[in-house]
């Protein structure tokens, strides 16, 4: 019986929880993670690059049975006014794991109340430990331009903001430049890149880009809310190479001609010879690369595309058919140990956020109008 | 706020409730992935939220040893529908089912959530035993939210050796429990115990399920860390095994009196007082000649490299070292040490290594400094820092001068900080 929750031999993609430190990383504020432990040290080993090199605040509360039991909030709401009366963060992030989501912790209320003790604005980001960071990064961009964008601002013509940026998805500072300028049409700019690289003050004016772009399905949330607000578009696709690039670079320009949403990936089938494992935008994106190359056509390939649910990861029994169904499979190492026929050829483009730090230093910039998915399709192993 | 307090200012209740808590960079600590994966033939699973997951399947993915780990992942359906243990069970079969090789044993990791849904894992525990009578299942916990009670190294210390069943005792066979590291080389009770004929079993030397379940059969346990201490007492109580513990002290005479207490139970002769003496003229002329080597170069030691740092901070002190500043968790040592220590260096710096405020401690320092483990090396920016976690297997007065070793090599090379300790799990290789 096929069952999601049981992976025998796979690893997990990373929680929400660590979704909101990422994207909220390098604005200036602290977030704290109620709960007993464990997920503060996973985000900081695994998940967070940045963690040795800079100062940002992430704390964990240490949630203990106690105070669970007793529903005592005061416990977390006397620490972090402590912590945050010492630190002077420009704001505070409360999101949490698994626990204060069954005690059905009042996420909004502590953050009131915190807030009228400190004079410091805090966000409520009730996450739940049980979803990916999809959803973490989704909610605390949302709740982060909720409370500090202005969508007064005016929009600026010929300018987009890129949603749901993270080093989850895209390593590094230098990944993210390369994904700037290759989803920038000639004549525009790039308004906010949230949330890498630019500064609270430029983030705050998010309302100013005519388009959003989401390289990630991360910026979803973000992007839907946005929409509600102001009727910001959105363009939905990763720039792998020049067609791709391409792509995106014309859907940002029709969508903020006529206000509607693109993806700039194609349509695809769910079946294929060519596999492509990863986060939503990004394998869809991919798949589409792949099939748009002279390479795949002469060699009748036809890439499809699996990513992982945001409540429930990616289904190991239906993973292994789709990969023992592949001839070439594209995505991170750690799928290495579910292929089996031995015709079977990777091509292997990490993702931090399924195997975390490991192969960090190996990941290519792949949201490059240069990046040469030909190639690695002829040279692969 | 100072993110440390001179001892002078702080009471042997040392309040260890720090709030809010900080991850430090440093990895070198082994976690409940890293002891599992010593018991040979062991397969773990961890059925738990992905957000706890998460840690638990990259500390397995960067030793290289997937194939010793599966997971079944909590979700909200879970919650809702209150079926954990039918998830529970039924993973656990698909798992052994689609293993390529029957694991002898599995330890299962549940974890707060399930305490929290009352979950009665017990039970699937019992039906599963019924189904796979061949496969010894072990319940383990990561339920860190029950830290206060059962922390979660000393639970899983205690569940690693549960497998073990009353046996027969063997009189000239003794475990070493809770010890991660082979004793061999920089452990005085070890050579003395092995020169009398004495079998000593430990699991890091174990590469054979079979042979690690004869510790059954052992007349003794030695645990030489505290957190070895609920197993020590577990397996007392269960095996009917006499439990010692030693100190892991720096005081001579200590040392002496638990070899000696060792000997006397075992009736074993005692180390003699001519080979005592030997060993403390050893100790204290290497540690001179490391004195003069250093000189008046800074010192500060961490709770991570040593079971017992405010003993090892009075041994240097005593000796003239310049020990500037003790990285803590809470208090191990007896209470004598800390009156001891308060008394000889009242300005001696108390970091409480995990506080929110060592992130935006300002990590610079005037002049070199020598670090004693991976937290005492992190937060004074040093490369000059002997890198060793748990006491690295060093006992007694061997260990002693084995740690003179590894400072003065510290003292003379500098080492790659950063690199070296962002690595999970120090010294840890999956069996």
């Amino acid at each position: 019986m096929s069952d999601w929750h049981t992976h025998v031999f796979t690893s997990t993609y990373t929680a929400d929880v660590s979704g909101v430190c990422s994207v909220l990383y390098e604005l200036g504020g602290m977030t704290v993670l109620h709960d007993p432990s464990g997920c503060n040290s996973t985000y900081t080993t695994h998940d967070e690059p940045r963690w040795y090199d800079t100062k940002s605040l992430m704390f964990v509360s240490g949630l203990d049975e106690m105070a669970a039991v007793m529903g005592d909030d005061s416990v977390v709401i006397n620490d972090v006014v402590k912590a945050a009366a010492d630190l002077k963060p420009r704001f505070i992030t409360l999101c949490g794991a698994s626990i204060p989501h069954i005690i059905a912790f009042d996420y909004r209320g502590v953050a009131h109340l915190i807030e009228e003790k400190t004079g410091i604005p805090v966000l409520p980001v009730p996450t739940d430990g049980l979803k990916s960071y999809i959803s973490g990064v989704g909610l605390a961009s949302r709740e982060w331009i909720r409370r500090f964008a202005d969508p007064k601002v005016p929009v600026k013509a010929h300018s987009m903001n890129l949603l749901g940026v993270t080093p989850i998805d895209f390593a590094d500072q230098a990944h993210v430049e390369v994904l700037k300028k290759s989803v920038t049409p000639e004549g525009y700019v790039v308004n906010a890149c949230f949330a890498m690289g630019d500064t609270f003050e430029k983030e705050a004016e998010v309302y100013a880009g005519a388009v959003n772009v989401l390289p990630t399905s991360a910026g979803r949330i973000a992007a839907r809310f946005m929409q509600g607000i102001r009727k910001v578009p959105y363009v939905e696709g990763v720039p792998i190479g020049s067609y791709m690039s391409q792509q995106i670079q014309q859907a940002i320009q029709d969508s903020e001609a006529d206000g509607k949403n693109r993806t700039a990936y194609d349509d695809l089938d769910t079946d294929g010879n060519v596999l492509v494992i990863g986060e939503e935008i990004y394998a869809r994106s991919m798949a589409t690369a792949v099939n748009h190359t002279a390479y795949a056509k002469e060699h009748q390939l036809k890439a499809s595309a699996i990513w992982p649910d945001v409540n429930e990861g990616l289904n190991e029994d239906d993973l292994i058919k789709r990969v023992n169904a592949a001839q070439i499979i594209i995505g991170d190492p750690l799928f290495r140990n579910i292929i089996h026929n031995k015709e079977t050829s990777m091509i292997e483009i990490p993702h931090e956020g399924y195997s975390g730090r490991i192969y960090h230093n190996n990941v290519p910039q792949f949201a490059n109008c240069e990046f040469d998915i030909e190639e690695r399709l002829r040279e692969r192993k | 706020m100072n993110e440390y307090q001179l001892i002078k200012d702080v009471t042997y209740e040392y309040d260890a409730d720090i709030g809010l808590a900080y991850s430090s960079p440093c990895r070198g600590i082994w976690n409940i992935v890293h002891i599992g994966t010593q018991i040979p033939g062991c397969h773990q699973i961890y059925v738990c939220p992905t957000s706890c997951l998460r840690g638990v399947v990259l500390t397995t993915a960067e030793m290289h040893a997937m194939d010793r780990l599966s997971t079944i992942t909590v979700g909200e359906d879970n919650i809702l529908e209150g079926n954990m243990e039918e998830t529970l069970h039924d993973g656990v079969v698909k798992i052994i089912q689609q293993l390529p090789e029957r694991p002898r044993m599995i330890m299962i990791f549940i974890s707060c959530i399930h305490q929290f849904m009352a979950a009665n894992y017990q039970r699937v525990y019992g039906i599963l035993r019924k189904e796979y009578p061949d496969i010894d299942f072990v319940d383990a916990y990561m339920d860190p939210i029950m830290r206060r009670k059962t922390p979660a190294v000393p639970s899983l210390t205690r569940q690693t050796y549960r497998v073990l069943q009353p046996a027969e005792h063997l009189a000239s066979q003794v475990n070493y429990i809770g010890n991660w590291f082979p004793t061999e080389e920089y452990s005085d009770l070890t050579k003395h115990l092995r020169a009398n004929g004495i079998d000593i079993r430990e699991l890091s030397t174990e590469t054979d399920y079979d042979h690690f379940k004869q510790m059954q059969n052992s007349a003794m346990n030695i645990t030489y860390h505290k957190y070895a201490s609920l197993a020590g007492k577990d397996m007392e109580i269960r095996l009917n095994q006499k439990w010692v513990q030693v100190h892991m002290s720096f005081d001579y005479d200590v040392i002496a009196q638990d070899m000696n207490h060792i000997s006397e139970l075992l009736k074993i002769p005692a180390v003699s007082p001519t080979e005592i003496q030997a060993q403390i003229q050893a100790c204290e002329d290497a540690v001179k000649e490391l004195k003069q080597l250093v000189g008046d170069t800074v010192i500060s030691l961490d709770y991570t490299a040593v079971d017992e740092p405010l003993s090892l901070a009075y041994y240097l002190l005593k000796h003239g070292f310049n020990v500037e500043s003790v990285f803590i968790e809470v208090f191990t040592e007896d209470e004598k040490v800390f009156n001891d220590l308060r008394a000889l260096k009242p300005d001696l710096k108390i970091y409480s290594a995990d506080n929110w405020n060592m992130r935006v401690m300002d990590r610079q320092h005037a002049g070199s400094v020598l670090a004693i483990g991976q937290k005492a090396a992190y937060y004074n920016n040093t490369n000059n820092f002997v890198d060793i976690i748990w006491s690295a297997g060093m006992y007694g007065y061997l260990g002693i001068q084995h740690l003179c070793e590894l400072m003065r090599d510290a003292y003379l090379h500098e080492k790659d900080m950063p690199d070296l300790i962002q690595h999970k799990g120090w010294g840890c290789c999956a069996k």
